[in-house]
């Protein structure tokens, strides 16, 4: 059944989004770029509750209420309160960042030197035409640990991104840019952070030396998702769903309170 | 065989518990899970002084910085196995349906919804003109300070222990001191007010600072030894009621020593009051006594 496939792992994507190349300097290397994160939550669907008929979105008049069809739509951008001004489809397609087929790279880093926080989404690079250069890229960058670092454009947004390797493959790794990425310094809860004592510290390193491990990311699940999972299979088979709800932490810390109250007034 | 939290909760209270994360005291980040663990932990000692008394609340379900109300009548939603009793109220001029909080479980319900301050009468329902407690209020009107109302409050003790007539002390949780004297329950509101009144008159002529008159109230600098609270349908702050406070301070009976000794009344709170470890006021419901000048 549907569900069965979902718990899967994510199926492998057939058709390339974007095809070009990486550029280094006067050098290309023909690639193909592929889907490589799904975020796969539950989907539900709107229904109607009296028959589970599936609801639809309609584009609906703020002044008049009237159904406007799509041909009538088109896109504001607020500059004041309630005042727009107008683009059509085609000036704004006019204005998308050229997307000249090139993955540019400016330079090689040390891919662990770029801070996850910037990570964005990835996309598998796949050879195109040729392997050759494409295998020597990948043997470079593995040998050295390295990635090029440059540039893409991608749909309506030009993206920072790296080229690293992953898993004997090429993959590309877009990055979000510094401005939109908050600076925690700016937490005023962050400012008058105090330098802990020695022994403090010593503590402290203890504690995580001795909870130090390999990072295995099949370890984690998402247990929401399961749950529901469960709870659709529960359904398909008839069964009927008994809600509980899970106690809060709040609750657990009341009820150790509730229980010596109470033993004390048992004993009055 | 394992029963988890949930219908453990269930069997320890009958309250559901609603929005506990919800933040009450703004300032110190208290939420209303911590003040209905305080309650909950109170709970021993105070349920003794709310029973059969009709509660007057005030409520603060948004938190203390918004606006918060009195209220007498048990709200829509009051579950049934809260004890209510309907009553005519001088004040309001109409019936009003009292909640009574003679168990746990009515005191956690109270707590849950957001009632900060319990403010219970001088009599209880079974006897309505017949107060179970004398009041002196030592209310200082700044700049007179909490300082100046202790030296009032250990004059009055002092007063009253030449009477024979044992008393108790708590803060009020603001910037007084309540001194209560429990009684048999004998004397009409006329008579214990007129008792109140007439050492508040002698306490005012042994000290400049100490006023006893109505008109003297809100006098700058004094100290006004309140009687009026010994009426019909006034009420007093529950001992171990919590207050609108940033601190959540508590109105807190104490030894008569503590206050001796001096105390800050910010330091009786929400998190200081459940780790004292000795009930000053024991003893008070052994020790109702007859007002009679020995």
């Amino acid at each position: 059944m549907k569900l069965e496939e979902k718990t899967k792992p994510v199926r492998t994507p057939r058709r390339p989004i974007w095809s070009g190349s990486i550029t280094i300097g006067l050098v290309n290397v023909p690639v193909k770029l592929y889907a490589m994160i799904y975020d796969r939550g539950i989907t539900f669907h709107f229904l109607h509750k009296t028959d589970s008929q599936p609801l639809k979105y309609e584009k609906v008049c703020t002044k008049d209420g009237k159904i406007i069809p799509w041909a009538e739509v088109v896109k504001g951008y607020e500059v004041a309160k309630n005042e727009y001004v107008v683009f059509d489809k085609e000036e704004l397609e006019a204005a998308k960042p050229e997307s000249d087929k090139r993955i540019r790279i400016d330079k090689f880093v040390d891919y662990f030197s770029v801070d996850p926080t910037y990570f964005y989404s990835s996309y598998a690079l796949l050879p195109d035409k040729s392997n050759d250069a494409y295998s020597l890229l990948l043997a470079a960058l593995q040998k050295m640990g390295k990635a090029g670092a440059g540039r893409i454009a991608l749909r309506t947004k030009e993206y920072p991104a790296l080229v690293h390797a992953y898993k004997d493959a090429l993959v590309l790794t877009t990055l979000r840019y510094a401005y939109d990425v908050v600076d925690p310094h700016n937490f005023e809860e962050l400012k008058p952070l105090k330098t802990p004592e020695k022994t403090e510290l010593d503590l402290a390193v203890k504690i995580v030396t001795d909870l130090s491990g390999e990072f295995d990311i099949n370890e984690y699940e998402d247990n929401y998702r399961r749950k529901v999972e469960e709870l659709i299979e529960k359904k398909m088979k008839g069964e009927k769903i008994v809600v509980e709800k899970p106690a809060e932490e709040e609750v657990k810390g009341l009820m150790v309170a509730l229980r010596e109250t109470i033993k004390q007034l048992e004993k009055k | 065989l394992f029963d988890d939290d949930e219908t453990m909760s269930k069997r320890l209270t009958k309250v559901e518990f609603t929005n506990l994360d919800k933040i009450l005291f703004p300032k110190l980040k208290i939420t209303k899970a911590q003040i209905i663990e305080y309650y909950i932990k109170v709970a021993p000692k105070m349920l003794a002084f709310l029973a059969n008394r009709p509660l007057v609340l005030t409520r603060f379900p948004n938190g203390i910085d918004m606006e918060g109300f009195y209220e007498k009548d048990a709200p829509e939603g009051t579950p049934s196995w809260v004890k209510t009793v309907t009553l005519y109220s001088e004040t309001a001029k109409r019936n009003v349906n009292y909640i009574l909080c003679n168990d746990l479980d009515t005191l956690i319900w109270l707590a849950n919804l957001a009632a900060i301050e319990i403010h219970m009468p001088l009599s209880t329902i079974d006897a309505r003109e017949k107060p179970d407690f004398v009041f002196f209020d030592i209310d200082p009107e700044p700049p007179a300070s909490f300082e100046n109302a202790t030296s009032i409050a250990l004059s009055l003790k002092v007063k009253l222990d030449q009477f024979g007539l044992k008393s108790y002390v708590k803060t009020s949780g603001k910037k007084g001191l309540h001194v209560l004297i429990p009684i048999v329950r004998e004397y009409t509101f006329g008579e214990t007010r007129a008792f109140v009144h007439a050492i508040g008159r002698q306490l005012s002529k042994e000290h400049d600072i100490a006023v006893s008159e109505f008109s003297e109230t809100k006098t700058p600098g004094k100290v006004f030894v309140d009687y009026l609270q010994n009426s019909h349908g006034r009420t007093m702050v529950c001992p171990y009621s919590l207050r609108v406070t940033p601190t959540a301070a508590v109105s807190t009976p104490l030894n008569w020593s503590e206050v001796e000794k001096g105390i800050k009344p910010a330091e009786f709170n929400i998190s200081t009051v459940t780790s004292l470890p000795k009930d000053p006021w024991k003893d008070i419901f052994e020790n109702r006594q007859k007002l009679e000048v020995k």
